[in-house]
């Protein structure tokens, strides 16, 4: 369980994180979604104690995280994957970290089993890849056997194979009972992984609740239907909210009606449909537009190649 | 590979996970994760065996030096007995040769003060720190034992480096009879303190690494500090006052000058003064870096 009150950070005249109060439940997942520069990082570093807080308050199970006699049995956290000396081997970083908490040396390698490092646990970290250098860091997070495990974009630079394993590993331990905490700004991949969703952008929260409802509220479902008769359906369909678009002569994509509703419209009317797939990026426009205004470094299209691009939609 | 996050910890269904297994953080503990450490990265080795070879090496010199310097006053005795009386008088090069054991502390200094500083500043640079204060939160441990596991690691290699340079100069004194006894008085605490002034002067370089955080900064701060700074005093700042090469006598490196010398001149600091001196600056460094980590973030 993480709690956080009023909590903010300001470096200077730059405010990083700006009164955001939260909590984080165990038993689920829960990520913490946000552009880059919206406070992700530096509210993770706050709930370890690495940054003091300029104001507000934040704990785990109840305490500080500093007041805890054995932190890491209590939060393992991943926060930099290269936050180990570069001449070290993995299989003596661990141990070192462990060593303070008198972890035995049997859980080093249960957890460089578990990682799957075994190969490269003796050679320097300062030759591994982001990826080997991300199974370090959650090697790591999970040498105490932590309640609460905070993840910092934990499937940047892995592979399919390790991102399909970050996922599984999230659930798993959420399903074990305990606090989940995950960042990201790959919104894919929290629609996948997240249970319970904290969005943030510049240093506030906009929204906090279970992913389902986030898509609910904000997303606009969206399908690509194929049809012998498209005129008929989209005027059968037209409502409030509901738009559609010709693709091509009998391809229509439907915003703002889900599947369902669509494929009973077509039965109501005897319309022949050959193709209904619903569209799954979203949780990617809700999440575009939560943050649309909230993004600190947009990236703007040159007019032209976006007149071009109508165009040719248009056709 | 294994889904499972952790093998099942035996234990009640109150407090599933970690704290059944051991406890947590003490100071024996964290003492052990920070020799590790210094055990398992390169540099330290490479270091502390330059440090032996430095100076048990300069050790060896210096008697060599000062064993053709009397052999050369000796030739020249011989035609002038007006010399001859003079070196009787001043016990010829007896005080220098006692000097020789210690004589590798000047260089060891500057080794030992690079090693501390790239144990702890290394960490900045490697963003290691950070796992470091993510495992000790409240991070005075952490310090504290980084500076105990390298002040011992100085003190033992200081005053090995001492006895050894003790034996292997005595056959290159003897040649002129200048060899002497371990048990000649201020030999061994002479050779004890080269240990115990290259422990005080690791702890001043680790503070110094540690509010700095960047190696090539704090190396040379400490060289200017310890080798400069004595040099400009004496050379161009001592005729303007009187009080300033008495000032100069409370510097860290005439501390440590004061603290291995065998032999103490009248009205010099004598060999605890020397240590207070050398200690105080530790301490206080020590102190200072102690109260800027806990409050900086990381």
């Amino acid at each position: 369980m993480i709690e956080a009150v009023e909590l903010s950070k300001r470096y200077g005249a730059k405010t990083a994180v700006d009164g955001i109060s939260f909590s984080v439940k165990p038993g689920r997942v829960t990520g913490f979604l946000g552009p880059n520069g919206a406070g992700k990082s530096t509210t993770m570093r706050m709930i370890v104690g690495l940054d003091n807080p300029s104001g507000g308050d934040v704990r785990v199970n109840g305490k500080h995280y500093a007041q805890h006699s054995a932190p890491l049995r209590e939060v393992g956290a991943l926060l930099d994957a290269k936050a180990v000396h570069t001449k070290r081997s993995a299989y003596n970083h661990l141990r070192a970290m462990a060593a303070t908490h008198g972890i035995p040396n049997s859980r080093v390698k249960e957890v460089i089993d578990m990682t799957g490092l075994g190969p490269v646990a003796k050679k320097r970290v300062g030759g591994f890849s982001l990826g080997m250098g991300q199974r370090l860091g959650i090697a790591c997070a999970l040498l105490g056997d932590p309640h609460t495990v905070i993840l910092d974009e934990p499937v940047n630079g892995l592979d399919p194979e390790g991102v399909q394993w970050v996922r599984h590993l999230a659930k798993g331990l959420a399903s074990e009972g305990r606090t989940v905490f995950l960042s990201s700004h790959l919104m894919s991949e929290m629609a996948l992984t997240a249970d319970h969703l904290i969005v943030i952008g510049r240093g506030r929260i906009i929204a906090d609740a279970p992913i389902s409802e986030i898509l609910d509220g904000h997303g606009h479902s969206r399908a690509r239907v194929r049809t012998d008769r498209p005129g008929e359906l989209v005027r059968a369909l037209a409502a409030d909210g509901v738009s559609s678009q010709h693709l091509e002569p009998e391809l229509l994509e439907i915003t703002g009606a889900d599947s369902r509703r669509i494929a009973e419209v077509a039965l109501a009317r005897q319309i022949l449909i050959y193709e209904l797939t619903p569209l799954q990026a979203s949780l990617e426009d809700a999440y575009m537009q939560l943050t649309s205004d909230e993004v600190e470094y947009h990236s703007h299209t040159l007019t032209q190649t976006s007149d071009t691009a109508g165009s040719k939609e248009g056709k | 590979m294994a889904h499972t996050a952790t093998a099942p910890a035996p234990g009640n269904a109150e407090t599933p996970h970690g704290t059944t297994r051991g406890s947590g953080v003490n100071f024996g503990r964290v003492l052990k994760s920070e020799w590790i450490k210094v055990t398992t990265v390169p540099s330290t080795v490479i270091l502390l065996s330059c440090t032996l070879i430095v100076m048990v090496g300069l050790a060896a010199l210096a008697a060599w030096g000062i064993s053709t310097a009397q052999g050369s006053m000796a030739a020249m005795a011989e035609q002038d007995p007006q010399m001859a009386a003079q070196m009787e008088a001043q016990g010829g090069m007896d005080a220098a040769a006692l000097t020789v054991p210690s004589s590798g502390f000047i260089f060891g200094q500057l080794l030992i003060a690079s090693l501390a500083v790239v144990l702890i500043a290394s960490e900045w640079a490697t963003g290691m720190i950070r796992s470091t204060m993510v495992a000790v939160p409240k991070r005075i441990p952490a310090l504290l034992a980084k500076n105990l596991v390298i002040a011992v690691i100085a003190f033992v290699i200081g005053t090995a480096s001492a006895f050894i340079s003790y034996f292997i100069s005595q056959p290159i004194l003897a040649v002129e009879d200048l060899d002497f006894a371990i048990t000649t008085d201020g030999v061994l605490l002479s050779i004890i303190n080269t240990g115990a002034a290259l422990a005080l002067i690791a702890v001043l370089a680790m503070s110094i690494g540690t509010l700095l955080r960047n190696t090539a900064g704090s190396i040379v701060t400490i060289i200017g500090f310890l080798f400069v700074l004595p040099i400009l005093i004496v050379t161009l700042l001592s005729n303007l006052a009187d009080w300033i090469p008495d000032a100069a006598r409370f510097l860290p490196d005439a501390g440590a000058t004061q603290m291995i010398a065998p032999e103490i001149a009248d009205d010099a600091f004598n060999q605890w003064q020397g240590a207070l001196v050398l200690g105080g600056w530790a301490l206080v460094l020590l102190v200072i870096s102690l109260i800027v980590t806990k409050q900086r973030d990381v």
